[in-house]
């Protein structure tokens, strides 16, 4: 008990004996996980974003006239059935007088005697859907109903959101693995650095009989210190920087980004204890005999 | 205690030992002496396996060269206690804890820690020293802050490589004295030198090494 009492004290006094090579081995994971954080902040929000604008697609469909409510409701029903389709909402001819009425302040029947509008269904599509919406195929499907008169859709505009937004994602996860790649390169030769500065302590370590354990283990618990510590500092950092930015963006793009310090503490936590320790253990190998 | 036998080691730019046989009873107090260069620290580095022979073999205790394997040197090591030349101690820490640290190897406990760390600054003359740092150490106060943290761990053998080649002669001959009060109490004691005029007279036994072979046993 009294051995892992002082592994752990090492690990930590190391941290004020060596105080320059602590504070930029941390600064330097600081930097590194506040890139790799921001990019994990962005491509999950990227989400939000696709899903927040996917809400505003819709299709329209106006049947012809003289068809029955109740066969509205029949082929509704088998809309319901297409792939891609998320919700559908029925608009009778006499919701589409009603809404004439609130829209334009005057009764369609005062004007033309009759009720002229069809009725018609609105289609919202699917959010939550990591590949492209391809909207062609459901407009194809909602053709084919002999009773379907029109269907209106932003089909460009929703093939140029989908489109760009499968580009995003492919270069946010090649940009995310690239700064992952490179975090693990600078964190780990941070570390062995910091190891190569005391090489001497782990000879004298050596001679007094240490085991390989008993050498390895302060630097270890060091490295996992000073991983934990930047990955601290960058998850306050990017917290604090949202906390500020988020009213801001709320008011540019109309998403709430959200985040949570929690959960990004953990994650850039446990990459850089991660590399810390396996850096340090590979780093001091290098030196015991 | 410590034995020899037919060892050889040959360094890949040169230098060395060849054919070393000796041994070095229990209670023994011996030098090694020989010019710079003569082979003197390989043998000790051969001593408390920081290298292995090519030839031959070390037999230290129960511990064998030919057979070792490398988790079990820390374990010899533990046995042996080492002064340098350079002190070696560390300089990010205190007296106390420079000494204390073989101990926490060691798995000591704390009051045990205290009790026998305490009891080698007394014998080192050193008590009132013990929160101060090598750097604010002369150079024989911190070569006998390293025989007290080879001394801590009572071991059976202590090789001294070179111990008072940083000392002035008075803080040697006193070195000298320390190294042998500590051998009367039952510990063995090797120690390296090329300075004959320190160590003759002595009435120990002397071993000569010239060119990595051994002249007089």
């Amino acid at each position: 008990m009294d051995k892992l009492v002082f592994l752990l004290s090492e690990g930590l006094k190391n941290l004020w004996r060596h105080k320059l090579t602590a504070f930029t081995s941390i600064f330097s994971i600081f930097l590194t996980l506040t890139v790799a954080g921001s990019l994990i902040i962005v491509s999950q929000n990227t989400d939000r974003i696709i899903e927040y604008l996917r809400d505003k697609y819709k299709i329209e469909v106006f049947f012809k006239q003289n068809i029955s409510n109740d066969r509205i409701e029949e082929i509704v029903q088998e809309f319901q059935k297409i792939n891609g389709v998320r919700s559908t909402t029925i608009i009778t001819k006499l919701d589409a007088k009603k809404i004439f009425k609130s829209q334009f302040g005057e009764d369609i029947l005062d004007i033309v005697g009759y009720n002229p509008f069809p009725a018609s269904c609105v289609i919202n599509l699917v959010k939550r859907q990591k590949e492209k919406i391809n909207i062609r195929p459901i407009v194809n499907k909602l053709r084919k109903f002999s009773e379907v008169d029109e269907v209106n859709y932003q089909g460009r505009l929703i093939n140029r959101i989908e489109t760009a937004y499968q580009s995003f994602v492919k270069v946010m996860v090649a940009l995310l693995s690239i700064v992952i790649i490179v975090s693990i390169f600078i964190i780990s030769n941070t570390v062995r650095l910091t190891v190569y500065a005391k090489k001497e302590l782990i000879k004298s370590f050596e001679l007094i009989g240490a085991t390989r354990l008993f050498v390895k283990a302060p630097f270890i618990i060091e490295g996992i210190f000073h991983g934990l510590i930047g990955a601290l500092l960058a998850s306050l950092f990017l917290t604090g920087l949202l906390e500020i930015a988020s009213s801001f963006i709320l008011s540019i793009i109309g998403v709430k980004i959200s985040y949570s310090f929690l959960s990004l503490f953990g994650f850039l936590g446990g990459i850089s204890i991660l590399i810390s320790s396996i850096g340090s253990s590979r780093a001091i190998s290098q030196f015991i005999k | 205690m410590i034995q020899l036998d037919n060892v050889s080691y040959e360094y890949e730019k040169g230098g060395g030992v060849s054919n070393v046989n000796f041994a070095l009873g229990d209670d023994e107090y011996a030098f090694l002496i020989g010019p710079t260069g003569s082979g003197k620290t390989t043998l000790l580095r051969l001593a408390y396996m920081e290298l292995l022979p090519q030839v031959g073999k070390v037999i230290i205790n129960k511990f064998d060269s030919s057979k070792i394997k490398s988790k079990k040197i820390p374990f010899l090591r533990r046995k042996i206690g080492m002064v340098f030349q350079n002190y070696n101690l560390l300089n990010d820490r205190n007296l106390f804890e420079n000494i204390a640290l073989p101990l926490h190897v060691m798995g000591y406990q704390k009051d045990e820690i205290l009790d026998k760390v305490s009891e080698s600054l007394e014998e080192i003359g050193l008590s009132s020293k013990s929160e101060h740092y090598p750097n604010e150490l002369s150079g024989g106060e911190q070569q006998r802050a390293c025989v007290a943290r080879a001394l801590v761990k009572d071991p059976d053998i202590i090789l001294a490589d070179e111990p008072t080649g940083n000392l002035d002669p008075v803080t040697s001959f006193e070195l000298i004295k320390l190294l042998e009060e500590i051998n009367r109490e039952g510990t063995s004691i090797l120690m390296a030198s090329h300075n004959y005029n320190l160590i003759k007279g002595r009435g120990h036994r002397i071993i000569e090494i010239q060119n990595g072979i051994i002249r007089k046993s």
